[in-house]
């Protein structure tokens, strides 16, 4: 499979947050990166582009974070999604990893070496899943052409 | 027939009881003095606890920005230091450059940004909480009511948009610190009203003998039967937490001391609008601080 640049998307609607994760992103990581303000312009984005790792924020005007993920969560179940919150409360981390089966939960303000070690592993977790649907559908086409095979096969002994 | 002396001892017996009575009911009353200035003073904390608990919040996010943005400076640093020790910078190395660059651009623009918040913030806290409570000053009411604002935005972020209509305003004598207590319990009144989204409205406007400083809400309103008894100690309809139910009365003492006066109309599922019309001159004896 040709390597691809892995894909991560930020989403917090305090811009000063969003342009600092980038700014790090970029200069650490060789990921594209896009961060937006607006998660609902971020779904829009997702519809389009292939998203290895989101990570949100929760208080936004416009949609919270777990409500973000969860639609992100059944439109791409594949894509790892974090949650970075500076509005840290028990009942809504369980929430959100119940509903939006999150992959990690981050308070603010966030340590960078942390993070990025995060974003890393959801990359790769999310390369896993991947690799393994196609391994899987491969696996699928292989079993379609072996019985097609021994279908043949038979007709010909027969 | 009764004895003068026997008229007098009853004289006598009737004045001690009164006494009595007296030393009695001053004691009561000095106990009720202590309650309500245990009360009132519980009722401050509760103001400070959700003060303190905004600011932190608020200090968050250039907080946050800044921490983060100072270890890319630092990394970025390091990454130029080693590029420019090298004496054969090729091409891929001047690309590299350029990244690092750009990246210092983009946390440098967003560091003057948060500092910027962050600077804003701490001297909306100190124009609000005046460390000499009985500071008496002729002031724009619009910076008291500007930093109560920035104070309770945390409250509102999101959910309610503040609409300033601000009018041309004369200078107010005035306690300054007290009115923006008065700011602060009609802002975040104003803001548990609205139960999900909706607008609170800040209007400003000088009259013939004054000013007034109107906030109305589109929230639930207020019952007419409780109309008239929302400036009463205790009246409440918040869950029975520790000095809740002085609010009102507070901005109610503030306003009259400063001889204005303070009016709210209200319709259920609508909003309330309170009005504040204040003098542009204290009273001749203005009263002390709450």
């Amino acid at each position: 499979m040709p390597q691809r640049t892995p894909t991560v998307l930020l989403v917090d609607d305090e811009v000063m947050i969003a342009t600092t994760l980038q700014a790090f992103l970029q200069l650490e990581t060789a990921y594209n990166v896009l961060s937006f303000t607006d998660p609902l312009k971020a779904l829009e984005t997702l519809e389009q582009e292939q998203v290895d790792c989101i990570v949100s924020d929760f208080m936004m005007p416009t949609m919270d974070g777990i409500t973000f993920l969860k639609q992100a969560r059944d439109r791409w179940p594949s894509t790892t999604r974090i949650l970075l919150t500076g509005y840290a409360d028990k009942e809504n981390a369980i929430r959100a990893i119940n509903e939006a089966g999150l992959y990690y939960y981050l308070e603010k303000p966030w340590d960078n070496d942390h993070l990025k070690l995060v974003i890393r592993n959801g990359v790769e977790r999310s390369a896993l899943f991947n690799e393994l649907d196609a391994r899987v559908s491969a696996l699928e086409n292989a079993h379609k052409e072996l019985y097609g095979m021994r279908k043949k096969l038979i007709q010909a002994f027969m | 027939m009764i004895s003068e002396a026997d008229l007098r001892a009853e004289v006598e017996r009737l004045s001690a009881e009164l006494r009595h009575a007296r030393a009695q009911s001053e004691d009561e009353h000095r106990r009720l003095v202590t309650a309500q200035a245990e009360l009132v003073n519980s009722a401050k904390l509760a103001t400070l606890g959700s003060l303190i608990a905004g600011i932190a919040h608020e200090l968050n996010t250039p907080l946050g920005s800044l921490n983060s943005n100072h270890d890319v400076l630092r990394r970025a640093l390091g990454r130029l230091q080693i590029i420019l020790e090298d004496e054969h910078v090729d091409q891929t190395e001047l690309a590299e450059l350029r990244r690092v660059v750009r990246a210092l651009d983009g946390v440098m623009k967003v560091n003057d940004l948060a500092v910027e918040r962050m600077v804003k913030l701490v001297k909306s806290l100190r124009s609000f909480g005046r460390p000499d409570q009985s500071e008496r000053d002729t002031v724009d009411l619009h910076d008291g009511l500007e930093s109560t604002l920035a104070l309770v935005s945390h409250q509102l972020r999101g959910r309610i948009q503040v609409n300033r209509v601000y009018g041309e305003l004369p200078k107010v004598d005035c306690f300054p610190n007290q009115l923006n207590q008065v700011w602060m319990n009609l802002l975040v009144n104003a803001g548990h009203a609205i139960s999900g989204d909706g607008t609170i409205s800040v209007r400003t406007r000088a009259e013939t003998e004054g000013v007034a400083v109107e906030i109305e809400d589109t929230g639930s309103g207020i019952p007419p039967e409780n109309l008239n008894r929302i400036f009463e100690p205790g009246f409440t309809t918040k869950d029975g937490r520790i000095g809740m139910g002085l609010g009102l009365l507070i901005v109610r003492q503030v306003v009259e001391r400063h001889g204005g006066r303070i009016a709210v109309r209200s319709q259920l599922g609508t909003g309330s609008c309170f009005t504040v019309q204040l003098p542009l001159q204290l009273p001749s004896n203005p009263g002390r601080s709450t």
